[in-house]
Formats: structure tokens, C-alpha cells, sequence
């Protein structure tokens, strides 16, 4: 109640705050993160410490709308302007653990986004690379992803299909855009014995992820539907319904 | 004579305001917001009855102070004014859906806009129930004019929407109904003379006040004030995510009654679902339509055969692969755009490609230069006797999950599977491809739809015609009216392309899950079960334990992507994570919201006006509430019963809502105009001969739709409104025979308008729901069970 409340007068009191305000990160917002990590991404099963270790850091309410940040630890998604959307807090953990990092890979990121998603692969991995084809939403990513001094990110403005051929091969692809199929430039551009993620289906919706591990000359891929949806197919499965 | 005008203008408009609205929230937002744009305009209606008998409790006699001429001109201007501003205030409040139940804000947006524009339905529902009030001895009159306006108001966006825009419609309606006031002048003296203390509504200053609101039109009208007015896309829909891209322009936009569509040239539009993992080459340039700014159909360049060779490799080329070479290939499209890759790249010897819209049609035409029938499919196909070695219906659903869940669709019902079975050749093969749905749901009911109408024109081992491929996005639905033997074709396929076998006869467990790997090979393991529950005849059973609705369709219940079952949303609601907001993402369950909104409101606008009024009560009081209110529910279950089963004949819904509303709205309104000859004697007659027609209609409305089909279209058109004449008549005279006769007062009158839109706004939301869960003619008989019980309270105590 204590945080909402603070939330409230925050945001009440000074509603044209901006990022350099939120830069402290208050507390609220840090207690907040440790809760969320805790009940929305532990106790559903992600036990990578480095993912967990990732996801208490990165202040995500700096990466959503300053009118939403008062709900940024929330167990949803949220939209960030322009059609765009930040990923569920649990999604964002598990495509990160989904790709078994590390920490020496170097991560090629399609759909920067807010760059919520490449801020937490940069807590984890050696460098992370990141493609955003929609310019306001490139630059405004850059800006914040700098002001908030992630040093191991790279981001660029371009067509994330063809991924980066200067900087492949890539240990890790994560490509976080609707795709109907996955683009072949970017399957050369993985390593042998490489992983390529992506999610399916809509972030209000149900979604699940596909993860191609790439071996000498053929792919596996896997569909990885995530604990949160157990119990639908459960439900839809189970042979013992009533 | 000018009271009547007013009527008939203000509907017109207000009809033609509603209707561009539910094209405006179906651009703008998704399409089952507007319902929202449905109980909006008849509670508007409704609360002008409410607020009329407020007044009635607050002065006594108030009818005998009333100055018809001010009130006329009064409800002319505040309807012009409150049009043109609350359509303005809808364009710039930055409402967003998907953040509604995340910031308060848009709670309060969502509530302004609602109240903004219920106030010009509100002023044209003052006027018309004002009418009824004061001269009930003109109520067939007053109905007729009604009702002829709300005909003309239902045309005229058909009329209109290839050259303006919806907004520039919006606002030329708007305004017109002012060219009374001017009108009005004329005859204004003969009422009253004004005094001092109302100079304010001195006819010079209706005059004045009807220019500026022209002259503010005017200026909305200029071109460079378009935005002010344009409806623009969802940012969440798939043409507003395109037009993000760099370089990406929308070339060309065509507008008519079927929705709007945009040409979209973009060097980044790469569409290619179901495309092998193993396919290592480039895709042929691209470029797109998209229909209302979502359902994306995408177009190749390609300059030789050889650059559709890419779909060779992808998932829904198996078909092809099956029946290579072949001699005659129908696609039938809606989105998508691979299907005509396909049957290039499979050399066909024909290829005849049906489009439902005309624009997309040209551009497909002008594009691939094949021979495109523009025409509803499933009329195409009733008339045709061709018969064709692949038909490939190309549809991949919609962007939002659950958003289509209300879209009446009748291409994957088991009567279309008959059509399209009956039109293949022997060894022909009916392909679909679809997104792969987890939970299964789509795989199931496509599978079942298949199965059934294989057993239904005579195939004994319906299972041994059917095959489905997957992978890790989309599958593919292979049915053959013979059974398919070349099973190493399709397992050597998948192999090839590391693809997954869903369902063929005898596939082993190991071929559903070897490339695309789940926990567990859910689709092949469903399916498997359904088999065999149709092999001992337990499928009623599986379907009724199925957590999700998946049983197949026929075209009494034609709505392809709605999978939810009341019974099981609470465990639904769990298993997304108890998030409540997902449950929004359904258009169902909006339509529910909405119901019960608008449920709650019509509670209060009945009941305010017996706490007013409650002194006064007569007996029979709640009678006549409930004739009223059956009055008015029977009237829209008909009007929805015909627009929904119209959409199978016209294969549009919204040519089907065009012409059936335009046709009952003119047969009612003539029904009316003739009641004003008839006596009290004559309602009972009416209301047995409107049942009786209806329980024909119950019975024998699907030998007449079957006939329709295969008559030339523009007899379909004739004849689908002739058909409308004798019910509408009939259904035109309750209301105004009740005005006349039954109603004592002009409280009572007022309050039997609040009745009457009460139950309208009810019924056509219920109606969606009635139509998804048990079917579209359970519509009509709810429709019967309304004029029932208006006969039924007639007959005991009104009369």
C-alpha cells in the first residue's frame, strides 16, 4: 500500500519526470524488481542465477512509458507507444534462460524495442549486438540504453532480416519482432551448435517460444511453451478431464 | 409536415452517423468495438423517452406549454452541434484499448467519448419521441417517416464511401438536417410569436446558430483538415506496424462499402509462412493490401516462374506435390497471398483465382495477369460445374487472436467442405493452411470438419482421405475426395524440409515429433483421439470435454475462430495466468461486457422514470412495459436473423447489413404508414400473421437461401430484398398501433420509446452471442418467442 502510495505522489506531484529524475532508483522501484523476480520468474521455475542476477539489475521501469512506470514490475506486458509493446517480465526471463548462457557469448538482439531485453542479455553475456528497424524507437533505445550506461551494447538502425554479416558469427540470435518464418541470413549467421529464439504468438495473448539449435548441417528446433502455460495444456490434454 | 421532416432527416442522419461509426471503431480499434457503436446510438434513443418523463414528473402539463417549432429547431441544432463536436472529440482523444485496463486515463477517455457521443442520438430520440408523445393520432405517420429516414441514412454510406471519406460523410450528414431550421422560418409565426424571454430561440438566432455549425463543417470539409476527420488505423494492426518501416509508403487507398484498402509498397514486406528451416535462398520482392488496415494480402514480383520456386520448400506446396502438374487450380482468397505462388510454381495448366473484393480483385488481376472472378466463393461455387485437380483456400486468420472471434466466415463449414469436395476431381485435393494454434484448436475442428463431410456425401473411411503437416508456426490440411495413397510422398516431404506429420493413416508417433519438437505431439495426439472417437462414435463426447469449442461448424453456426466455452473460461482465466486483461483480447467476451453495460443502463432508464412517474402508475403498467419491450426486441432479432444469413448469400457482412437493413427499415416504415388506417382490432391479426411468417421463415429460410445462390447475383439482390417485404409490413405496425391505442398518455408514450430502444440495444448485442453458441436461426426463434409474448400480453389486459 506504502508503495503505491509513493508511487502515486510521485507521479501525481511530478508528472512531467523524466528519465534523468528516475535515474535514482528509488527504493520502491528496487524492492518492487526483487519481488517480481522472485514471484513472477523464480517461484514459475527459471533457476539461472545469471538470469535472475540479470533481471534484479535492470531498472525496467526506465524502459516503459513514464505514465506506466508505476506498474512496470507488474505480470504483464506493456505497450510502449506505437503499436510496440515491453515483453512480460517472466517472458523476458525465459527466453533469456531458454538460450543457456554463459556469459562469454557475444548475442545478435532482431527489435531493439524499448531495449529492455538487450539490457538484461548485456548483464549476462560478453557483447550484445541489436538491430532496430523503426528509427524513433532505434533512437530513442540508444539514448536511453547510453544514459543508463550499458557499455557492452551496440545498437544499430537497419534491417534486422539480414541480420549483422560484419560481426557473425553469433553464439546467441534473439529475434523479438512477429516473424512468419525465420529469416535464412540469419541461420548462417549463427555458429554450429548456436541458438536462435524467438516468441510465438501475441504478447496480450498466450505465447511460447521456438529455439533452433543449429548443429553441423541441420537444425533442431523446439517449442518451448513456459510453466505459465502448463496448465492450459494441461487442461487441453489432460486424458483424465472431467 | 415540418415535425415530420425533422423525423425522417434526423434519422437519416443519425443512421448513417451509427453506421460510419462502426466503420470508424472497426478502423480505428477492432471490430466487435462497434457493438459499442450500436448501444451507443440506441441508448442515446432510449434515454430521450427517460428524460421526457423526468420532465413529465417535474411540471405538470408540460405538453401544453411546449413549443413544437423550438423544440424542433432546438433538437435540429443541438443534434447538428453535438454530431460534428463529438465526432471531432472522438478523433482526438488518444483512446487505446490494450491500455485500458492499465491507466485510468483511458477509463476516463473511454466514458467521455461514450457520453460525447450518445448526445446527438439523445436529441434525434427527443424529436421522434416527442412526436409520438404529442400526436399519437400520428403515429403511423411519425413511425413511416422514422423509418424511411433510417432507410435513406442506411444507403447513404453506400452511396457515398467511394467518393468521401467516412468522417467527410460524418460531418456533410451531420449538418444537413439544418437546412430545416432555414425551412422551418417560414412557417415559424403560424406557431408562436417569440417573446422577450426566449429571444434566445428567436428563429433569427436558429438561423445564426445554424451557420456557424455549417460554417465550422465547412472548414472541416477543406482538404487540409482531413486529419482532423480521418479515421487512422490501430497502431497495433498489422498496416500501422508496416507503415513504422523506413521507405514504406501507402500508394494507393480505395474505399467503398466492403472497408477500406491500402496498397502498401515497402522493400521490407517479406511474407513467407510456413517456409522450410532448411531453405537457404532469397524471397522475391513483395508488396501488400491490407483490408481496414489488418488482414495483410500480399502480392510477389515475380518477373519468371522460377522466382516462385521459393514455396516450393515451404509447407503448403505439399498439396501440389501430391497433384503435380496440375490441370485446373481454384484459389480462393481472403489473406495471405502464397496460394497463387504455389500453383505457378506447380506449372498448372489453369489457374482461376476468386476474390470477394473488388479492389483487391483488380489488383491481383492487373498484377499476376490471371483470370480473377470477382464474386462471393461460395456462390461461385454453387453455380459453377467445373471440377479442379487442387482447390486452395488461402486464409491465415487474423493478426488478434480471439478479436475475430465474432467474424461470421463461411469457408470452413461442412457445407463449404461439401461444395468444395463436390468441385474437385477424383483424385483432386482440397489444401489449407493455417497458423498452428496451441492449445489445438483450429487442427481439431478443421480436421473434424473434414471428416464429416467426407461421411457426408459418402465416403466410408473418411480418415484415409485426410493428411495435415506441420511446423513450428502453420500447418496444412490435405482432404481428397478418394483416399490418399502416396503416403512415402509426404513423409519423404517433411523429411526433406524437417517438417512434422500431424495426421496421416498409420504415421507413427515418432514422424508427429521429429523436427518441431514439443513436450509432447499435442495436435498429433488430439487428433489421434478424435479419430478414434469418431470411429466408436463417442465424438459428441470428445467435443463436450474439450476445454475449448472446437466441434465442427455447419453454416447455421458459421464463426471459424471462436473457440471459447462459457463453462470453462474460469479455467481458461487461470491458465493465462490469471491475467485479466487477456480476457479483452476476445471479442466474446467484450460483447459480454458491453451486454452487461448496456444491461445496467437499461435498468436505470426504466426504472427512473416509475420512480418519477410511480404515482401515477396505471394497471396493466408492467404489461405494457413488457409488449414494448418484446416490441422492440422481436423487431431487431429479425432484422440480425436476415443480416446474418444474408452474409452466406453476399458473402460480405456488410453488404448483407446494407441490404437487409435498408429493407426492413423501408417495409417497416410502409407497415407503419398503412397502420395508420388500422384500428386496435387489427394488431392481434398482425401480431399471429408476423408469427406465422416467422415460423415459415424458421423452417423454409434455407431451401429459399439455397435457391438464391445459383441465380445470377443481381437477382440475389432483388429477391433477398423482395423477401423482406411482407415480414417488415407486418413487423412496421406493433409499434405504432400500440402508440395509438394502448398508451393513454404522452408519459406513458415516452416511456414506451424508453422501452422499446431498451430492448433493441439488448437484443442485438445478445444476438451475437445467440449466434456464436447455438446458431443464427435460434435468432428467429427468439424473435418468435418475442412477438409471442407481445401478442400474449396484448391479449390478456392491454386491449
Amino acid at each position: 500500500m506504502k508503495k503505491i502510495l509513493l508511487f502515486a505522489v510521485i507521479f501525481i506531484l511530478f508528472p512531467r519526470i523524466g528519465i534523468a529524475d528516475l535515474k535514482i532508483d528509488f527504493p520502491e522501484f528496487q524492492s518492487a524488481r526483487k519481488e517480481m523476480v522472485f514471484k513472477q520468474i523464480r517461484l514459475r521455475g527459471i533457476s539461472s542465477q545469471m538470469v535472475l542476477e540479470a533481471m534484479t539489475a535492470v531498472p525496467r521501469h526506465l524502459f516503459v512509458p513514464k505514465n506506466l512506470a508505476n506498474q512496470a514490475y507488474e505480470d504483464y506486458p506493456l505497450p510502449v507507444g506505437e503499436g510496440q509493446t515491453i515483453s512480460q517480465p517472466y517472458i523476458v526471463a525465459l527466453m533469456t534462460e531458454s538460450l543457456n548462457l554463459k556469459g562469454h557469448e557475444n548475442v545478435l538482439e532482431i527489435g531493439t524495442g524499448s531495449g529492455y531485453q538487450a539490457a538484461v542479455l548485456s548483464k549476462i553475456v560478453n557483447r550484445v549486438f541489436t538491430i532496430e528497424i523503426r528509427k524513433k524507437l532505434y533512437e530513442r533505445a540508444t539514448d536511453r540504453l547510453r544514459f543508463l550506461e550499458f557499455k557492452n551494447i551496440e545498437t544499430f538502425y537497419g534491417d534486422g532480416y539480414f541480420g549483422l554479416p560484419d560481426k557473425a558469427p553469433f553464439d546467441c540470435i534473439m529475434i523479438t519482432a512477429a516473424v512468419d518464418h525465420i529469416p535464412p541470413p540469419l541461420l548462417k549467421q549463427l555458429k554450429v551448435g548456436g541458438k536462435l529464439i524467438l516468441p510465438l504468438g501475441n504478447p496480450f495473448g498466450y505465447q511460447s517460444l521456438t529455439l533452433v539449435t543449429k548443429s553441423d548441417n541441420d537444425y533442431q528446433v523446439k517449442q518451448i511453451t513456459g510453466c505459465l502455460f502448463v496448465p492450459m495444456t494441461g487442461i487441453a490434454l489432460d486424458r483424465k478431464r472431467k | 409536415m415540418l415535425l415530420l421532416s425533422a423525423v425522417f432527416l434526423l434519422s437519416l442522419s443519425s443512421l448513417t452517423f451509427e453506421i460510419l461509426l462502426t466503420r470508424f471503431f472497426s478502423i480505428s480499434q477492432w471490430n466487435h468495438l462497434s457493438f459499442m457503436a450500436i448501444s451507443i446510438a440506441l441508448f442515446g434513443f432510449a434515454s430521450a423517452g427517460t428524460f421526457l418523463n423526468i420532465i413529465a414528473s417535474v411540471k405538470k402539463y408540460w405538453e401544453t406549454h411546449l413549443r413544437l417549432n423550438i423544440w424542433i429547431n432546438g433538437c435540429l441544432i443541438l443534434y447538428a452541434g453535438s454530431a460534428v463536436g463529438s465526432f471531432l472529440a472522438l478523433n482526438q482523444i488518444p483512446l487505446d484499448f490494450f491500455r485500458l485496463p492499465l491507466e485510468y486515463l483511458q477509463v476516463l477517455y473511454l466514458f467521455i467519448i461514450y457520453l460525447l457521443l450518445i448526445l446527438p442520438f439523445f436529441f434525434t430520440g427527443l424529436l421522434v419521441s416527442l412526436s409520438y408523445a404529442l400526436l399519437p393520432q400520428k403515429s403511423g405517420f411519425i413511425y413511416f417517416a422514422g423509418m424511411a429516414g433510417s432507410a435513406c441514412g442506411a444507403v447513404i454510406p453506400a452511396i457515398l464511401i467511394s467518393r468521401f471519406s467516412e468522417g467527410q460523410i460524418i460531418i456533410l450528414t451531420s449538418v444537413f438536417p439544418l437546412v430545416l431550421v432555414f425551412w422551418g422560418r417560414f412557417f415559424i409565426d403560424n406557431y408562436h410569436r417569440p417573446t422577450n424571454l426566449n429571444a434566445l430561440f428567436r428563429p433569427a438566432t436558429h438561423v445564426l446558430i445554424s451557420l456557424a455549425i455549417m460554417g465550422i463543417a465547412a472548414i472541416l470539409l477543406i482538404p487540409g483538415n482531413k486529419s482532423l476527420i480521418s479515421a487512422s488505423p490501430s497502431p497495433y494492426k498489422s498496416l500501422s506496424q508496416t507503415l513504422l518501416y523506413p521507405d514504406t509508403l501507402i500508394t494507393q487507398t480505395s474505399t467503398d462499402l466492403r472497408g477500406r484498402v491500402d496498397t502498401v509498397k515497402s522493400p521490407y514486406i517479406r511474407f513467407a509462412p510456413g517456409l522450410s528451416i532448411k531453405y537457404e535462398g532469397d524471397l522475391p520482392n513483395q508488396w501488400a493490401t491490407f483490408r481496414d488496415g489488418d488482414n495483410q494480402f500480399v502480392l510477389y514480383n515475380l518477373p519468371s516462374d522460377r522466382n516462385s520456386y521459393f514455396v516450393r520448400s515451404s509447407l503448403t506446396y505439399a498439396g501440389y506435390l501430391l497433384r503435380p502438374f496440375p490441370e485446373h487450380v481454384l484459389i480462393i482468397q481472403t489473406n495471405g497471398g502464397v496460394a497463387i505462388p504455389c500453383a505457378i510454381s506447380s506449372n498448372a495448366s489453369k489457374i482461376t483465382i476468386v476474390e470477394q473484393n473488388p479492389h483487391i480483385a483488380r489488383i491481383v488481376r492487373d498484377h499476376y495477369a490471371l483470370p480473377v472472378v470477382n464474386q462471393n466463393p461460395r456462390t461461385f461455387l454453387s453455380v459453377s460445374h467445373q471440377r479442379f485437380d487442387i482447390i486452395h483456400i488461402d486464409n491465415w486468420g487474423y493478426s488478434l487472436p480471439g478479436s475475430a472471434a465474432l467474424n461470421q466466415e463461411h469457408l470452413f463449414t461442412t457445407d463449404a467442405f461439401q461444395s468444395y469436395l463436390n468441385h474437385l476431381t477424383p483424385h483432386g485435393l482440397l489444401v489449407i493452411s493455417r497458423k498452428l494454434l496451441l492449445p489445438p484448436t483450429d487442427t481439431i475442428r478443421l480436421w473434424a470438419t473434414a471428416f464429416e463431410s467426407l461421411s457426408a456425401i459418402g465416403n466410408k473411411n473418411p480418415e484415409n482421405h485426410i493428411a495435415m503437416l506441420r511446423n513450428w508456426d502453420s500447418f496444412t490440411l490435405l482432404v481428397s475426395p478418394t483416399p490418399l495413397q502416396d503416403a512415402e510422398t509426404i513423409i519423404s516431404f517433411a523429411q526433406d524440409f524437417n517438417f512434422d506429420i500431424v495426421y496421416q493413416k498409420n504415421i507413427s508417433f515418432k514422424k508427429a515429433n521429429q523436427y518441431n519438437l514439443f513436450d509432447q505431439p499435442y495436435h498429433y495426439n488430439e487428433i489421434k483421439r478424435l479419430a478414434s472417437a469418431y470411429k466408436s462414435g463417442q465424438e459428441k463426447k470428445y467435443f463436450n470435454d474439450y476445454p475449448f469449442d472446437v466441434s465442427p461448424q455447419s453454416d447455421h453456426r458459421p464463426f471459424p475462430n471462436r473457440y471459447l466455452k462459457w463453462s470453462r473460461l474460469k479455467q481458461i482465466y487461470q491458465s493465462m495466468g490469471s491475467r485479466f486483461y487477456t480476457l479483452f483480447l476476445s471479442g466474446e467476451i467484450t460483447v459480454m461486457v458491453v451486454f452487461f453495460e448496456a444491461f445496467i443502463l437499461s435498468i436505470m432508464l426504466l426504472l427512473v422514470p416509475v420512480i418519477f412517474i410511480s404515482k401515477k402508475r396505471e394497471k396493466g403498467f408492467l404489461r405494457i412495459l413488457v409488449y414494448f419491450l418484446s416490441a422492440g426486441a422481436g423487431f431487431i432479432f429479425v432484422e440480425l436473423f436476415f443480416i446474418k444469413q444474408y452474409t452466406l448469400l453476399f458473402g460480405d457482412p456488410v453488404i448483407s447489413f446494407t441490404l437487409a437493413l435498408t429493407g426492413i427499415l423501408i417495409f417497416t416504415g410502409l407497415g407503419g404508414f398503412c397502420s395508420q388506417w388500422l384500428t386496435l382490432k387489427s394488431l392481434k391479426y398482425t401480431l399471429i400473421s408476423l408469427i406465422v411468417l416467422q415460423l415459415l421463415i424458421f423452417f423454409g429460410f434455407n431451401i429459399w437461401l439455397t435457391r438464391l445462390m445459383e441465380i445470377p447475383t443481381i437477382f440475389q439482390y432483388v429477391f433477398a430484398f423482395i423477401i423482406l417485404l411482407p415480414i417488415g409490413v407486418l413487423m412496421g405496425m406493433p409499434f405504432p398501433l400500440g402508440m395509438m391505442y394502448i398508451l393513454k398518455n404522452p408519459v406513458q408514450r415516452a416511456y414506451a420509446w424508453t422501452a422499446n430502444g431498451c430492448a433493441s440495444v439488448l437484443s442485438s448485442i445478445i444476438s451475437a452471442q445467440i449466434a456464436v453458441s447455438l446458431g443464427i436461426p435460434v435468432i428467429m426463434l427468439c424473435a418468435i418467442f418475442a412477438y409471442i409474448l407481445a401478442l400474449f400480453t396484448f391479449s390478456t389486459r392491454l386491449r
